[in-house]
């Protein structure tokens, strides 16, 4: 059996990927400088949530402080899919820095538009687009056990 | 003002995608095309115990992963309905490790619920959490009461 997680984790986790993905966009949209802050602190959040996911900030901030106010879930989910969601918005991470080291422009915008719309969608509307892909790939023989 | 324009603009196409989701969400279809499925060569079970046996009116069958979250919820409402419901039974089939079969039902996302007339015919699918309500009168339609 493979970890178990509180399923209202990863929605808390996009409600913030949420907020810095469009104040980045907006920043980026308006050409300030400030906007490469928000593509790094993105791909930081994401490659973090993807190499140590126990001690992300997310986890640690809703563990300590947002679950003890929460009734007990009815059930549990397992990890694989929403961690298989953040490796899919690293990929995008990544491309928002490619765009920043390249100086292209539209590639940390891609980025940011992408991340928004993902983790807006699995905030606001408990869809998560990366679960969804997981079982289409498996079936496609594209991911691994 | 413009980058302004572009980013509200995001927000209201992501929140119509989300809105969709939200109304289509466990909806189901009727099919028109009504495959005659062949319960002996599926791994149908009930709480993990290998069973057959089709209903008298209708059967529906949800299919699951090791990995899906929201499955557990919806055998436990399947399984009340059953309990409820006169003719009908409620069989589970693990797909975890047989994509073959998901491939077959071009399953897409786990949980998804099949419904069979008393031949055994396939005649309603609903992929995603269903809407118990909307499938209660499928299966009355069917006899099951």
């Amino acid at each position: 059996m493979s970890q178990q997680i509180d399923p209202r984790g990863p929605r808390f986790g996009a409600a913030i990927t949420t907020l810095l993905a469009i104040i980045g966009l907006y920043l980026g949209l308006e050409q300030q400088p400030a906007a490469a802050a928000f593509t790094v602190t993105l791909f930081v959040l994401f490659a973090w949530s993807v190499f140590l996911p126990t001690y992300h900030p997310y986890a640690l901030v809703f563990s300590k402080l947002i679950r003890p106010r929460l009734k007990p879930p009815s059930d549990l989910e397992d990890a694989r899919p929403p961690r298989f969601a953040q490796q899919v918005g690293y990929g995008f991470a990544i491309l928002g820095v490619v765009g920043l080291l390249t100086n292209v422009a539209t590639l940390s915008l891609l980025s940011f538009a992408f991340i928004f719309a993902a983790a807006y969608l699995n905030w606001a509307f408990d869809f998560c687009l990366g679960c969804q892909m997981y079982l289409v790939l498996k079936r496609f023989g594209l991911l691994g056990k | 003002m413009n980058s302004l324009l572009l980013v509200l603009s995001l927000v209201a196409v992501t929140s119509l995608v989300g809105f969709a989701y939200r109304l289509l969400r466990g909806r189901g279809r009727e099919l028109e095309r009504h495959e005659l499925v062949d319960l002996d060569r599926l791994p149908t079970q009930k709480n993990g115990i290998p069973t057959k046996g089709l209903g008298r009116n209708a059967t529906i069958i949800q299919f699951s992963t090791e990995y899906c979250g929201q499955c557990p919820g919806v055998r436990r409402q399947l399984a009340q309905l059953e309990y409820r419901m006169g003719g009908l039974s409620f069989l589970e089939v693990d797909i975890t490790d047989r994509m073959d079969i998901a491939a077959h039902f071009g399953i897409s996302q786990t949980p998804t619920v099949l419904v069979l007339n008393s031949e055994a015919e396939l005649v309603y699918r609903i992929g995603g959490v269903p809407n118990l309500k909307l499938l209660t009168d499928e299966l009355r339609k069917l006899g099951a009461i």
